[in-house]
């Protein structure tokens, strides 16, 4: 009885304690998006899992460590020293990847995983010492298809120029499949116009073109529209036409088509100042909302006479904002019209050039 | 308490009552309550707006940024005294914050009572004690009530429109 109370007493200290120990910890912020190429994957195919943290603290092209414990705890024990093996890869752009096969990267059964709670983790540094919070990386079940009695399902129905896009097919269901050795795909953007043809004479198009075998009669294909027909700078997707052939044109399926999603730009950049109108006895705002993504800091110089004021704003994608002081800094200056600013992102890119009339 | 008390003591109130009548007020002055009694003494700031007065004339937006945060405002308070007469005499600005006006001087009001009109009192700020020299205005945009709070408003004017002002929200510092 004794030892039970002790046992429950050093429990309920270890709990007290725990707040404490998580405060020590540098909080980065919660993950952004997470996206896995190929879209839909099977547990014990390989997948690369991306994780935007451009709205975190973390540092660009810094050491990023997943810590995961769900399905099961690989890298247990080593929070203070993460492994290499749990070392994720910096894209650019405050994108980090992480590929795995998930049933050998957690040593258990794709059936383990598809009980389990998910891909539950956090990304952290080396040591530790900064974290993001808790996260999930999503997962596309699509046994359903199986089952289905349909020739194609397309992740996502309406793809995107830029991002992955999965195709199941079922042979089974077009006369002709069966026992072929691969199957390829014959496809074209916007009603045949930028062609990815599959060239049977050519090895290296055959393997471009040919689609995963998943067994059953099964297959999927993964591609990035972008990369996969190698469009141009700006193009813009409005549909994708394909169909699936057995090796050397033994067969074809029926043509399909599949609709982009719109395309949506992002609202443009717009920096102000603010007030509209001032004087040097003023503040003097300066508000720059829908950064582009890595614009984070606008750093200023401000030109009033013979003095020259400069200093820094930081914020993120939503909003940079801040305040001069010019009732401090122009204080005692007499004879003075306007004042010039010159604002730049950390980029050096200009933002704003502009000389600024004083009201009296 | 018996009745007999209960009856001593309404009888002891109702003398009470007979006496102060006859203890008859003739006329002699008490000065009415003026404004200055409402606005002297200290006050903190609880928030600082600054105002785009010429975006929001023209309907552009955003039109206001709060300033609360910055530049040591919340160490902003500041004092309006009077003497015994409950007469202004000087106002000071406490907090190391920036001057949008004469962090010290003497101060009075453009009016001692409340105006039936709409139009906002003015706090007049003067250099010296003879009200010579003036340095500034604030508006008295909200008078103090009974929830102790108070709005005060620097307005920036040229060519006779205004195009900045300052919202000071105040409360009282020892309520």
């Amino acid at each position: 009885m004794r030892t039970i109370k002790n046992y429950v007493y050093t429990l309920i200290g270890f709990f007290m304690l725990c707040p404490l120990l998580t405060e020590a910890q540098e909080e980065a912020g919660d993950v952004g998006k997470i996206w896995s190429y190929p879209v839909v994957y099977a547990y014990d195919e390989e997948v690369t899992w991306y994780f935007d943290l451009s709205g975190t603290t973390f540092a660009e092209n810094q050491d990023i460590y997943i810590w995961i414990w769900s399905p099961s705890e690989p890298d247990a024990g080593n929070w203070e020293n993460s492994s290499d093996f749990a070392k994720l890869n910096y894209e650019g752009d405050m994108i980090w990847s992480f590929t795995l096969i998930p049933t050998e990267y957690f040593s258990v059964t794709p059936e383990d995983i598809a009980a389990s709670a998910g891909f539950w983790f956090r990304l952290k540094n080396k040591t530790g010492s900064i974290q993001s919070g808790v996260a999930q990386v999503p997962y596309t079940v699509f046994s359903s298809f199986f089952t289905s009695d349909e020739m194609i399902r397309a992740y996502p129905e309406k793809p995107a120029l830029d991002e992955g896009l999965s195709i199941m097919f079922n042979s089974n269901l077009v006369s002709g499949f069966e026992g072929v050795p691969s199957v390829h795909m014959h496809a074209g953007l916007n009603d045949w116009e930028v062609l990815q043809e599959y060239q049977a004479w050519l090895p290296e198009i055959t393997e471009k073109t040919m689609l995963k075998d998943m067994g059953d009669g099964f297959y999927k294909m993964d591609l990035i529209p972008s990369e996969y027909f190698n469009t141009e700078e700006g193009y813009i997707m409005t549909n994708m036409r394909f169909l699936f052939v057995g090796k050397d044109w033994v067969v074809t399926s029926p043509d399909q088509v599949l609709f982009a999603a719109e395309y949506i730009p992002p609202p443009p950049p717009e920096f102000r100042f603010f007030p509209l109108r001032i004087s040097q006895q003023d503040f003097l705002g300066m508000i720059r909302i829908n950064n582009e993504r890595g614009v984070t800091t606008l750093s200023y110089t401000i030109t009033a006479g013979s003095k020259v004021i400069t200093g820094e704003f930081n914020g993120g994608i939503s909003e940079i904002k801040g305040f001069v002081d010019l009732v401090s800094e122009l204080k005692g200056i007499s004879g003075l019209d306007e004042i010039h600013v010159l604002v730049k992102d950390n980029n050096d890119r200009v933002i704003s050039d502009t000389t600024i009339p004083l009201a009296k | 308490m018996n009745f007999q008390r209960m009856r001593l003591f309404l009888f002891g109130v109702v003398i009470c009552w007979l006496t102060a009548c006859d203890n008859q007020d003739d006329g002699s002055y008490v000065a009415p309550i003026t404004l200055y009694e409402k606005v002297h003494g200290e006050w903190s700031l609880m928030k600082l707006t600054m105002i785009d007065e010429f975006a929001r004339a023209n309907g552009i937006t955003p039109d206001e940024q709060n300033l609360s945060t910055l530049f040591n405002y919340p160490d902003f308070r500041i004092s309006f005294n009077v003497d015994e007469a409950m007469n202004p005499t000087r106002y000071q600005v406490m907090g190391d914050v920036p001057p949008l006006f004469e962090p010290e001087g003497f101060w009075m009001l453009s009016s001692d009572f409340q105006p039936t009109n709409s139009a906002a009192v003015r706090i007049l700020l003067y250099q010296n004690a003879d009200h010579s020299v003036q340095t500034g205005e604030l508006r008295l945009t909200s008078v103090p009530g009974s929830n102790g709070e108070m709005e005060i408003q620097l307005v920036r004017i040229t060519e006779g429109v205004p195009f900045v002002s300052y919202v000071f929200n105040l409360n009282a510092s020892n309520p």
